[in-house]
């Protein structure tokens, strides 16, 4: 809503700076977008005096002035008004004033002699007509001021955001009592009445018919005769500028002024464009047909959808998009002679719809959207009728039709005092909210209990309950003004559960080895798993989204993977070779039979190139599936998941990574998810081309399985003894199998066996071989080992494991 | 006698040897070719056997004298040559104490999950619960619940994501993408289900994503992460809501930072504001970042309507509550001035490391 400071100054009382008032606005909820000033067009015009009139040597219609503009020499200007003298106080566009209609004032040469600005008409400045001849001001009229500032015609512009519960605040007397609401102040309305009636009654003339009623709560249809069509009188023509619309014609511009002032959309049909039936209109409200069509006055084709408001001609062709835009056919031009003038009240829903279905914004459909007050509806025709008859020499017909099937009553709302100052928390004494209220047009009384009885003005939809008089209370009051409390939350303890605990600890674990959190969308392109080489097994189906902004976009992830790989693939573009990465997110694995999908929780990582760049005296690693496995571990390990183990991953249902170099995960008998090298194939998919290890754990089982507390273990006290054994044995002996023989081969003495080498060489160890060197510790809880013990423990040892490996030993 | 003049001999030489030793290797070649198994002064003493008796004990006395001096000579010797040689292994092992150093590889967290990490500990530090709810909603708890118009535009498909129902959806309506199933928009509908679980008091913060059909450009994003709180309680009033959130405010964004509170209208709230922080670059004062304002916006909160606590079961005659909702991604503008918030999905190494 623009609202223009001059004309809300003839309604409420407002400070002179425009600034104090924004201030107020934004204080009472009023968002203001932006101040602008007004009059821009009429930069570098000023009052000048002319002090010289001679006549052009070479025109006789020409006239050569000096005029003073205030500057330190006179101007020469070249003349050819008629009324052109010497003595005049006039208007003056000097060099670079670009007046309305883009006349660009320059310096030139008319006929030989220089001209160093232009002595300026009415027409010529847009403020009128008149073009008989140039203006000419009062003798007091100072010399050398802004045009603007002498003319009134500056003026500021207030741009405000009204939010969608305040449709009054679209009108200048909604937004003047607003006004005197939010800083106390009077307000002296004064609108427009019909001087004279006169000829047919309109009833005669229009027959009014409402066939949809839920679309249409009232029609008022006026008419007025005899309209000369021209352009507005300057001061109606610069409000509706200043309110955003363009002026056009006397009768369009009435419409929209009236729509300005009062928050009411008006139409304006050409009578004469409408059909004659019986030597009567006939307007039918009803709803549109599908595939209906309407050419609208931007001169576009409509298909309509059925359920549309339209009016129509007897309820045959429509004539206008209800409440959105007129039909191009009835439309007002410069032939017009008698106007049949709508001024009606439309269901927001609909007009919203509609708006938005046809992509089609207007200001009648943005205030009919928020909700028009229907009572005032025959009243802001008369508003209107009077102002054709004041600017566009109309005759008005007496009466109105009228067809108000549900009229609107004001609403009755009781405030308790007592419980506005306990709910907003401040002392706010009940003469205030009266005041206020009254202010707002609320009448209010008061009641034996203390209460106050508030009729609520019919422009105000917002206002049918108590909780909303309350809002009122407390935004005039001022909400700076409550004191800030904290609230005392007795018999509450809040704060993270232990799973938000462990989720966060998984994220800190993760940093800590080196990893770092991305996020991704929870999007994913159809063809995710099919480009992962994945199948859907376990993923249920996926969530698809109706109406996604574009096509990789189109369901919802059923893993991580996908996106942490994009990820590789834009670090890798973008010359970033070392890529480690982590996500903490969620998945939706839709199924056929609940309409809402689960949503688990899973932590995944990606991890390709290195640690780091070369640096001065380290060359970097290549990351690899051991590394992706460490740090699984050390997750694990960390949150103190028991009987973690890996398996080797099945190339059918882990197609997505590489064969030989893949591994489940598990605790226990359940699977946590899966680590390993990604399927070259699939990094192709993506766009990789080096290689990335990559994991994905469901976080949800990993919290669950977490423990905070193991027993404590003690702390040795007696010297463990430590023999190295190189173990050499078949390539397909894997590292678990020798751990696990050499566990139940040592006994309780055994406490550590840890792999230290493990060393191929088809010469020394065999073809097919490898030998493994570990390193194992012995230790007794409650003595010191002697080397006769410890020998006799290995020599068992060594015998069991050979048999049970196949193993050579060599210690 | 000759053994007599022979030791002062071995003394001398070997006192001159001793000074003349360069290193602590030819020093210990002097201790032994004097002192040693077959060292000139052993030899002396091991012969004292074939000396006259007379002789032994002025031989004696000589020898042990030279070797006295030698082995003092020898230690002090010693000594000055290790000084030397501690002196110049610390000058061979200075460094360029600007290289760089090794610093272990630690990981940075996204700064969109910090933020949300640090709010929660504030609002835990005033005894509110976290709580989280599904990205798949209805519309009964995303929209009607709280209190939104059956019309509203929000509810429209240019505002929010609807999504196939795989039981009940019907194959027109949701060609024309109508569905009761969404995209939550916001996390309110958590609180709305927290409102349906649990009695008053209710003191709960939901963070999470949220997504609303925006194309991703500077701006906006397609997905990104709310903040909602939620309180009801006997007794609350704005005047808590202001206190609680200016608390919040400060934790956030810094102790000087002032607050100011702007009537303004959301359907779940009554009354209803939006909340500016003053302007961390210019203090208040007005400059390019906060648009000549002093002041920049940061959420949204109000009062609960009465209607939203009705539907979810509770009296508005006992309890009052509030409600607030902030953007993390808008706290992560404000704080690192970031100039495209699609800087923060595309997992840039670069980006990421940063924080």
């Amino acid at each position: 809503m623009r609202v223009s400071y001059e004309w809300l100054k003839t309604m409420v009382d407002l400070p002179d700076d425009p600034d104090a008032l924004v201030a107020e606005l934004v204080r009472t909820g009023t968002e203001v977008e932006a101040v602008e000033t007004a009059g821009q067009a009429l930069d570098h015009v000023v009052t000048g005096y002319i002090e010289t009139c001679e006549q052009h040597p070479n025109a006789d219609k020409l006239h050569v002035c000096r005029v003073d503009v205030g500057a330190a020499e006179p101007l020469q200007i070249v003349c050819g008004a008629p009324n052109v003298a010497a003595g005049e106080h006039v208007v003056v566009a000097l060099e670079g004033a670009v007046l309305p209609g883009e006349v660009k004032i320059k310096r030139s040469k008319l006929r030989g002699v220089e001209s160093q600005g232009m002595n300026c008409s009415e027409r010529e400045l847009g403020l009128g007509d008149d073009h008989s001849g140039i203006m000419v001001l009062p003798e007091d009229a100072p010399i050398g001021v802004p045009a603007a500032l002498y003319l009134g015609l500056a003026d500021t512009v207030v741009d405000c955001e009204i939010t969608p519960n305040r449709p009054d605040c679209l009108s200048m007397t909604g937004f003047a009592t607003e006004v005197s609401a939010d800083l106390d102040v009077d307000t002296h309305i004064e609108l427009p009445a019909i001087k004279h009636e006169e000829g047919p009654e309109a009833s005669e003339l229009v027959d009014v018919a409402i066939e949809a009623p839920e679309l249409c709560s009232r029609y008022v249809a006026r008419v007025v005769r005899g309209v000369k069509i021209g352009p507005s009188p300057a001061w109606l023509a610069r409000r509706v500028q200043a309110a955003g619309t363009r002026a056009i014609n006397n009768v369009v511009d009435v419409t929209n002024y009236v729509m300005y002032l009062t928050g009411q959309p008006l139409h304006a049909f050409d009578l004469g464009k409408l059909k004659c039936r019986d030597g009567k209109r006939s307007i039918v409200v009803r709803a549109a047909t599908e595939g209906e069509k309407l050419t609208t006055l931007d001169g576009t084709e409509r298909t309509l959808e059925a359920g549309m408001a339209v009016i129509t001609d007897g309820g045959e062709e429509a004539v206008a998009l209800a409440g959105v835009m007129g039909g191009l056919d009835s439309e007002i031009d410069e032939h017009t002679v008698d106007v049949l003038l709508e001024s009606a009240c439309f269901a927001p829903g609909s007009i919203s719809h509609t708006s938005r279905d046809l992509d089609l914004m207007s200001e009648s459909s943005l205030r009919f959207e928020r909700g028009v007050d229907a009572s005032r509806s025959a009243a802001v025709a008369d508003i209107a009728a009077a102002l054709f008859e004041q600017c566009c020499g109309a005759t008005v017909c007496p009466g109105a039709v009228d067809v108000y099937p549900r009229p609107v009553e004001p609403v009755r709302v009781a405030l308790r005092p007592e419980r506005a100052r306990a709910f907003i928390g401040a002392r706010i004494p009940t003469d205030f909210m009266v005041e206020r209220l009254r202010r707002l047009g609320c009448e209010v009384a008061e009641d034996a209990d203390g209460a106050l009885s508030v009729l609520c003005p019919t422009n105000r939809p917002d206002l049918t309950r108590e909780a909303d008089l309350i809002e009122e209370v407390c935004r005039l009051f001022g909400m700076d003004k409550v004191e800030a409390t904290i609230p005392a939350a007795k018999n509450h303890t809040g704060g993270l559960t232990k799973a938000q605990e462990r989720v966060e600890e998984i994220g800190r674990i993760l940093r800590a080895t080196g990893l770092s959190e991305t996020i991704n969308y929870n999007f994913a392109e159809k063809g995710d798993l099919a480009r992962l080489g994945r199948e859907d097994v376990g993923l249920g189906i996926p969530v698809r989204i109706l109406n996604p902004l574009s096509m990789d976009q189109g369901e919802m992830r059923r893993t991580l993977l996908p996106g942490l790989l994009r990820s590789v693939a834009y670090n890798l573009d973008h010359g970033v070779a070392n890529v480690t990465l982590y996500e903490q997110g969620r998945v939706l694995l839709g199924s056929p039979e609940a309409p809402q999908p689960a949503e688990p929780d899973r932590v995944a990582g990606v991890l390709s190139g290195a640690w780091t760049d070369e640096t001065w005296d380290e060359k970097p690693r290549e990351l690899d599936f051991f590394d992706a496995k460490g740090i699984v571990s050390a997750l694990l390990d960390k949150l103190r998941v028991e009987r973690v183990h890996y398996v080797p991953a099945s190339p059918e249902r882990y197609g997505w990574l590489l064969p030989g170099r893949a591994a489940e995960v598990r605790a226990g008998k359940r699977r946590l998810g899966w680590l390993g090298d990604v399927h070259p194939e699939t990094l192709k998919r993506f766009g990789i081309s080096q290689p990335v290890v990559a994991f994905e754990l469901d976080q949800d089982a990993i919290v669950e399985l977490a423990h905070d507390e193991l027993p404590f273990k003690g702390i040795p006290v007696f010297p463990g003894v430590e023999v190295d054994l190189a173990l050499v044995v078949d390539e397909e002996t894997t590292y678990e199998t020798c751990v696990q023989r050499l566990d139940s081969a040592g006994g309780r003495l055994l406490v550590d066996v840890e792999l230290f080498d493990v060393y191929r060489d088809p010469d020394r160890v065999g073809e097919g071989k490898k030998s493994m060197a570990f390193r194992l510790t012995f230790r007794s809880p409650d003595r010191t080992l002697t080397a006769e013990e410890v020998d006799a423990v290995m020599a068992k040892l060594v015998k069991k494991v050979q048999k049970s490996l196949g193993a050579e030993v060599r210690s | 006698m000759a053994a007599l003049q022979e030791l002062e001999g071995i003394g001398s030489e070997a006192l001159s040897a001793i000074g003349a030793a360069a290193n602590l290797a030819d020093l210990d070649a002097v201790r032994v070719a004097v002192l040693g198994k077959k060292g000139s002064l052993t030899q002396i003493l091991r012969s004292m056997g074939s000396l006259a008796p007379e002789e032994r004990p002025l031989v004696g006395k000589a020898a042990n004298d030279v070797r006295g001096k030698v082995e003092a000579a020898l230690a002090e010797r010693k000594g000055t040559l290790e000084a030397e040689a501690l002196k110049e292994r610390i000058a061979a092992s200075a460094i360029d104490i600007t290289l760089p150093g090794r610093a272990p590889h630690v990981g940075t967290q996204h700064l969109i999950s910090a933020i949300v990490e640090e709010m929660e500990q504030v609002f835990c530090g005033m005894g509110y619960d976290v709580i989280d709810g599904p990205y798949v909603e209805t519309t009964y708890y995303n929209f009607d619940a709280l209190n939104a118009p059956a019309d509203h535009p929000s509810r429209s498909p240019r505002d929010t994501f609807y999504v196939a129902d795989p039981v009940h959806g019907d194959p027109a309506r949701e060609a024309r993408a109508e569905s009761e199933l969404l995209l939550r928009t916001q996390t309110s509908p958590v609180q709305v289900h927290a409102m349906e679980a649990h009695k008053p008091p209710i003191y709960m913060i939901s963070p999470g994503r949220v997504f609303r059909p925006d194309t991703a450009d500077a701006n906006h994003l397609p997905q990104f992460t709310q903040i909602e709180g939620l309180v009801v309680d006997e007794g609350i009033t704005f005047g808590d809501l202001k206190g609680t959130l200016d608390h919040f405010t400060r934790a956030i964004f810094g102790k000087d930072r002032a607050t100011r509170y702007r009537p303004h209208f959301f359907p779940f709230t009554e009354p209803s504001a939006e909340v500016d922080v003053s302007c961390g670059v210019c203090g208040g004062k007005g400059c390019r970042f906060c648009k000549g304002t002093g002041w920049l916006e940061i959420l949204g909160c109000g009062m609960v309507d009465p209607n939203v606590l009705e539907m979810s079961g509770i009296d508005p005659e006992r309890y009052s509550g509030f409600a607030f909702g902030i953007g993390a991604e808008r706290v992560a503008c404000l704080r690192y001035d970031l100039p495209d918030l699609r800087m923060l999905m595309t997992g840039d190494m670069r980006f990421l490391a940063q924080f």
